[in-house]
């Protein structure tokens, strides 16, 4: 313990509070509470490194302290159980994120699946320096301490009052690389920022910066940069302990911070025990907030328990993505930029000091070195080097002239680049502003910001020439976005299986460009596996990171050259998350489409979906037959008919497939279409008459019935039913009754004559008149159904358009064109043709020309057709009862003569056959042999 | 000074600038009266942490980042062009730039259709030069040359409004720094001493009618002023504007701060509005600025002061709006009738306080209107 340390800084702090405040007891318990906070942190026997999140001053003094310490077992705020995935960074480019994944959720709201968190790990970052020195030194154990990615999710409230991170104002345009992490949660090691929403506005007012990440830079993060480590650790203790003393009560992120302070010490205890380490060898790196903490279980001596819960049931998969700087930002609500020039002052500030960082083997500059110790500061970190540093006003560097000349004449550069008409005076005058603007602003040196509102003072115009602004010009300019990439070993399996797949297409997946491959599957054959990876992965991946430029995959089409884009290099996250699902994409393929299948909302219109995409994708008959199967069920327990059009349409091409490679439908299509014909046949009268029933449901279910028939009738169903259904059909509406007498004609219960007369009454009717249009549309959406009915609805169409009155014949028009543009591929070809057919192909036609429907029937010779059989055998034998029974039902009692036995098939039975058989005799003669007939 | 109906800002903070004169030790550039940190102060107001005797009012309400660039740049060589919608204080904090820095504000050229070169550069007396010839004192000097000789801001209101060539005639004044006589034979050259600069302003909405040439926008710094969105700031300006004009008109009235948030809602919904409109024919004519606010909280107030019984009320506010913003017929009473209808109504009959007597006056005045 280092009592009386600080107690001059407590003294002077207590009499400032007197002298200024109002309520000085308050003021003065949180000026003196800090100074205890520190006190305690510096105190405790295991060495606390305080950090802060991106501060190249904190991945500095790392450097510099686990080179003068070299401990061995070092403890870091990181979910522990991320470790794992720590020796995977030697294989990626920084920055990436460290994600744990789970997909099946348990014990959570089930909409807040799937739960994914991530620790993106920069460069100039101190945990990356301790986890370099830990990893490539032997001996040096690395230990994370923070809760799993369980905990997170289990710390979270389960209510939607979740407060958000608001990010920066002045970030621009989020960058297309900004959304790397998608909706991830993130953890960060070190996050110093105030919680009080008044403190952060008064401290970026008083600083005269915009921005938290300015504020921090200027006031905390330059004079630090060369400072000793004891003032280092000062320090940062002091601001950790003055935010968290400054949250409001009852912060919920106070709360969780202090649960994870209370589980952070009883894992450091935990494992110090077993480890049988001194506490010499070790350090615990976490955020400044946490080095100040007040919690019962901080420090190694501490005797107070934590009760860490129970992981859920969820199953945790991990993994590395690549990130970005912006992506970073945006997630952290950083100030756009903020990362990448904390990147450009850790490459100054190494430069300057001479220091070597550690650096993964494996990685760009690192190899395996002995870290040779340095000697420690001279001075004892147990001094008080508070009160110097808060008394001396904060070292501000001189102005860095040829830094910010070279800076001016870049962005002018970069500038002209991009379509400015800047030049060399702009550069001139940049530098100059840039000056003025940072001396207004009580600084000696202009810092990046300063210098970006000077580019944009002198630079910007009215209007910007091209994709970026100035603003964004000098992101650029001042650091870049950086985006990372995990490397081929630190892939999941899914993800290595693909790239191997893909490599004898000739795509080199390290590339972050849009790669075009050309496949022609006629010359390469062996390349139609590969393709067919590329169409799963289209059909699987949510991005665009594999795009089809030519060529197309639909049952029973298939390209000879197909032309594709691919951009995975990056999009690296999304194939890594697909990763989580499986082991190969055809699995994650099966997984998917079984989960479908089988969700409680699926219908029998997702099911062949389902069916189609694996006849498509996977090509295994038992799995198709298996989702077909499923299919069945789901038609049969589907009491609406809202799906019918899509169910048409889907069993339909696949019935036209399986007939195009086999002649016989598998088994499970024969059921679906018989069960299908059914199902549709007992629904059919209800959907007649429900008005929630749309007009192009029951034309679909038609369409079902009648194009289906063949196959159906095949397979044993019986066509009663059909004709059942539709007598028992009683629509109200014109439309659908329309798309009845449609069904009556298909079905020979209403002839052409009939219905031709039924329409002509329409139009005579001028009562009914106004509602002629709706019986149109029905008879429109019959086209499909009963493809015969084509010639009478243009007949209809066409007297519509003549006849009808304009104000009901224009009101009607739009719905007649969304109709048929709804379902262009079904009706405008049919209708199209038919109509072509029908009306004259010139001009001088027209005036000639007749409708075929206004030409009056020529009538034909009467063929008299016998009836034959043993009915009228039988009615002619006993003609007398015949007569009654005719009577009796009110017909013509009447009966034709008939020989009997002129109806037995002799050749006076049909005069027409026996004339042919009389033409050619020898034929007949033949043909009677051959059937075994006596001549 | 109780002669003018608007004294310039330098007559009007005279005091003040006298004041802040004389405790600046800031370094000045050219013959500046102020530093430019006293400058900020005196746009900006004072805070506690500055340490001063007395406070100073906040006179423009904006980003402060704006104040410093167009500081910095009348400090530099270069032109300062503060472009914006109309009625976002552009021409205010040009006036009160000028006051600060050299105390005359009232050296403007406004640019119109019309305008000259003769109103840039010089133009002649001409009684005088058929009396006694071309000369010095038969020249009337233009506020921008007298500002040249004073070595003092000289300001250029609507730039943009005025023909390319005449814009042109400040590219030799913005880069050599004089004007040449050629009419006469001697002291034919006004240089311009240190200290002088120009600020000029455009309005965004001009855009395309005479655009700059790239010779012009290089000699210029562009300082673009947006509208405020925010509702602090809006209300600080709305409530400061307001209290000048009663100060001004010496009107007894108060106005109701609920009122007053009624204005800004409504305002803040049609911005909304506006930016959701997909063609030109969806949104409001207006550019909604702060300005226009004032203006319709002044139009209300002077009625009710005048035709009314000397209080605000919201269906007055209301009639005052439509009145305001319904500039085209039909496309803008639509709008407003959409917005009454479709937003107030509801809101109305959700929250009542003023808003049904608002609405009720709006459905008046666009009756009255259609």
């Amino acid at each position: 313990m280092i009592d009386g340390t600080f107690a001059a800084l407590r003294d002077q702090l207590t009499q400032a509070a007197e002298t200024f405040a109002e309520a000085p007891d308050t003021v003065s318990e949180i000026l003196t509470g800090i100074v205890d906070d520190v006190d305690r942190g510096m105190a405790e026997r295991l060495e606390i490194f305080p950090v802060c999140h991106h501060s190249p001053a904190s991945a500095l003094a790392m450097a510099r302290r686990l080179r003068q310490k070299q401990p061995k077992v070092i403890y870091l705020e990181l979910c522990e159980d991320l470790r794992p995935l720590l020796t995977e960074l030697r294989n990626c480019r920084l920055p990436v994120a460290l994600q744990a994944f789970a997909g099946e959720i348990e014990g959570f709201p089930p909409d807040w699946g799937p739960l994914s968190v991530v620790a993106p790990i920069t460069e100039a970052s101190a945990e990356y320096q301790a986890i370099a020195y830990a990893l490539d030194t032997p001996g040096v154990e690395l230990v994370l301490v923070d809760r799993s990615a369980d905990h997170v999710f289990q710390w979270l409230p389960r209510d939607d009052s979740e407060e958000t991170t608001e990010p920066e104002a002045g970030g621009g345009d989020p960058d297309e690389d900004a959304g790397m992490h998608g909706d991830a949660v993130g953890v960060e090691i070190g996050d110093l920022r105030p919680r009080f929403r008044e403190l952060e506005g008064h401290l970026l007012h008083h600083g005269k910066v915009r921005h938290w990440s300015e504020w921090w830079d200027l006031y905390v993060e330059q004079p630090l940069a060369g400072a000793d480590y004891a003032t280092y650790r000062q320090v940062m203790m002091l601001i950790g302990s003055l935010f968290r003393r400054l949250t409001p009560v009852g912060d919920r992120r106070l709360r969780t911070d202090e649960d994870r302070e209370r589980y952070m010490w009883t894992r450091i205890r935990e494992h110090f025990g077993k480890a049988g380490v001194e506490a010499d060898d070790c350090m615990y790196v976490c955020g400044a907030a946490h080095a100040a903490s007040r919690v019962e279980q901080f420090g190694l001596d501490s005797t107070a328990g934590f009760d860490i819960t129970p992981p859920s049931g969820s199953n945790w998969l991990y993994g590395l993505i690549p990130s970005s700087h912006s992506s970073i930002e945006a997630q952290f609500g950083l100030a756009g930029g903020s990362v990448s020039i904390a990147a450009a002052s850790w490459e100054k500030a190494l430069k300057a000091s001479g220091l070597t960082p550690f650096r993964l083997s494996g990685q760009k500059g690192g190899k395996p070195r002995k870290v040779k110790p340095v000697p420690a500061d001279p001075v004892s970190g147990d001094a008080n080097r508070l009160s110097g540093f808060l008394s001396t006003p904060p070292a501000t560097r001189e102005l860095d002239e040829a830094e910010l000349l070279a800076w001016s004449v870049d962005i002018v550069r970069l500038a002209r680049k991009n379509g400015y008409l800047s030049s060399t005076a702009d550069a001139i005058a940049v530098f100059e502003t840039s000056i003025l603007l940072a001396g207004m602003r009580n600084r000696a040196r202009p810092t990046p910001y300063d210098f970006q509102d000077a580019a944009v003072t002198c630079i910007e115009k009215d209007t910007v020439p091209g994709r970026r602004d100035v603003r964004r010009l000098c992101e650029i300019l001042l650091g870049g976005d950086r985006v990372g990439q995990v490397g081929y070993e630190a892939l999941p399996p899914l993800a290595q299986d693909v790239y191997d797949r893909l490599k004898p297409l000739g795509i080199d997946l390290r590339k972050r460009t849009v790669q075009r491959v050309l496949i022609d599957l006629s010359a390469e054959p062996q390349k139609r596996q590969g393709s067919r990876l590329l169409w799963t992965l289209r059909h699987l991946l949510p991005s665009d990171s594999v795009r089809p430029i030519m060529g197309v995959k639909k049952l029973g089409e298939e390209s000879l050259q197909e032309s594709w884009d691919v951009s995975i290099g990056s999009r690296q996250r999304d194939l890594i998350e697909l990763g989580y699902e499986g082991v190969t994409v055809e699995q994650v393929l099966e997984q998917r489409l079984r989960r479908k299948v089988w969700s409680p909302d699926a219908t029998a219109a997702i099911a062949l979906r389902a069916v189609e995409d694996s006849i498509l994708y996977l090509g295994s008959r038992r799995f198709t037959n298996e989702l077909g199967a499923r299919a069945i069920d789901l038609l049969k327990a589907e009491r609406t008919v809202d799906d019918a059009p899509e169910v048409l349409r889907r069993i339909r091409a696949l019935v036209a497939y399986y007939r195009s490679v086999d002649p016989k439908l598998p088994e499970w299509a024969e059921t679906f279409v018989t069960t299908g014909y059914a199902h549709y046949c007992t629904l059919l009268p209800t959907a007649f008459t429900d008005e929630q029933t749309g007009l192009r449901q029951v034309g679909a279910m038609l369409g079902f019935l009648f194009t289906m028939e063949s196959v159906a009738i095949a397979l044993g169903c019986d066509r009663t039913q059909l004709e059942l259904a539709v007598k028992q059909s009683h629509p109200e509406t014109p439309a659908k009754l329309a798309l009845r007498w449609a069904a009556q004609f298909q079905l020979s219960q209403l002839p052409m004559s009939g219905l031709r007369e039924r329409c002509d009454d329409l139009l005579g009717n001028p009562l009914v008149l106004p509602s002629f249009p709706q019986y149109l549309s029905g008879f429109i959406q019959a086209l499909d159904p009963v493809p015969t009915l084509t010639p009478f609805v243009v007949e209809l169409l066409s007297k519509a358009f003549g006849r009808l009155p304009d104000t009901v014949l224009l009101p009607w028009l739009p719905n007649l064109i969304t109709t048929l543009r709804a379902n262009a591929a079904e009706l405008v070809p049919v209708l199209v043709r038919e109509a072509g057919r029908t009306f004259p192909g010139n001009l001088a036609g027209v005036d000639t020309w007749t409708p075929p429907w206004s030409i009056p029937d020529t009538p034909r010779e009467a063929v008299t057709v016998a009836p034959s059989g043993p009915v009228t055998e039988l009615a002619v034998r006993h003609s007398t009862a015949a007569q009654a029974i005719a009577a009796a039902l009110g017909h013509d009692p009447a009966m034709p003569e008939f020989t009997p036995g002129a109806a037995g098939g002799s050749a006076d039975a049909a005069p027409e056959v026996a004339a042919l058989v009389a033409r050619h005799p020898d034929s007949a003669t033949a043909t009677a042999a051959v059937l075994g007939v006596a001549g | 000074m109780n002669e003018m109906l608007r004294a310039p800002a330098e007559v009007k903070y005279a005091e003040e600038l006298e004041w802040l004169e004389s405790i600046d030790d800031g370094p000045k550039p050219f013959t500046w009266r102020l530093s430019p940190r006293m400058v900020r102060l005196f746009i900006l107001g004072s805070e506690r942490s500055d340490g001063l005797d007395r406070e100073v009012s906040q006179k423009w309400f904006g980003d402060r980042s704006f104040v410093e660039r167009s500081i910095v740049t009348l400090a530099s060589d270069r032109g300062l062009l503060l472009i914006g919608d109309p009625g976002t204080g552009k021409s205010w904090l040009a006036e009160l730039l000028s006051a600060a820095i050299c105390r005359n504000s009232t050296l403007v050229v406004q640019g119109t259709a019309g305008t000259t070169e003769d109103h840039i550069k010089y133009s002649w007396n001409v009684s005088m030069v058929i009396a006694k010839g071309q000369s010095r004192d038969s020249m009337i000097p233009s506020p921008i040359m007298t500002a040249m000789e004073a070595g003092v801001i000289g300001r250029f209101e609507e730039l943009t409004r005025s023909t390319s060539d005449v814009q042109d005639a400040l590219i030799s004044i913005l880069s050599e720094k004089y004007v040449s006589i050629p009419e006469l034979d001697d002291d034919n050259i006004v240089f311009a001493k240190p200290g002088f600069s120009i600020i000029a302003t455009a309005n965004s909405r001009d855009k395309g009618v005479n655009d700059l040439s790239s010779a012009l926008k290089r000699r210029f710094n562009f300082v673009r002023i947006p509208v405020v969105s925010n509702k602090k700031s809006e209300t600080e300006i709305v409530r400061f504007r307001t209290e000048e004009l009663l100060r001004r008109h010496r009107i007894e009235l108060d106005v109701p701060p609920n009122l007053l948030d009624i204005l800004l809602q409504s305002f803040a919904d049609l911005r909304a509005a506006a930016a959701s409109a997909t063609s030109d024919d969806d949104k409001l004519e207006s550019a909604l600025s702060t300005a226009e606010q004032i203006g319709v909280l002044e139009d209300a107030i002077l009625h009710s002061n005048f035709f009314g019984d000397s209080t605000l009320r919201a269906a007055t506010l209301a009639g005052s709006l439509v009145g305001s913003l319904a500039r085209r017929s039909p496309e803008d009473l639509a709008i407003l009738n959409k917005y009454l209808h479709g937003v107030v109504e509801p809101r109305s009959k959700k929250d009542g306080g003023e808003w049904p007597d608002f609405l009720e006056g709006g459905r008046q005045a666009i009756a009255t209107l259609s």
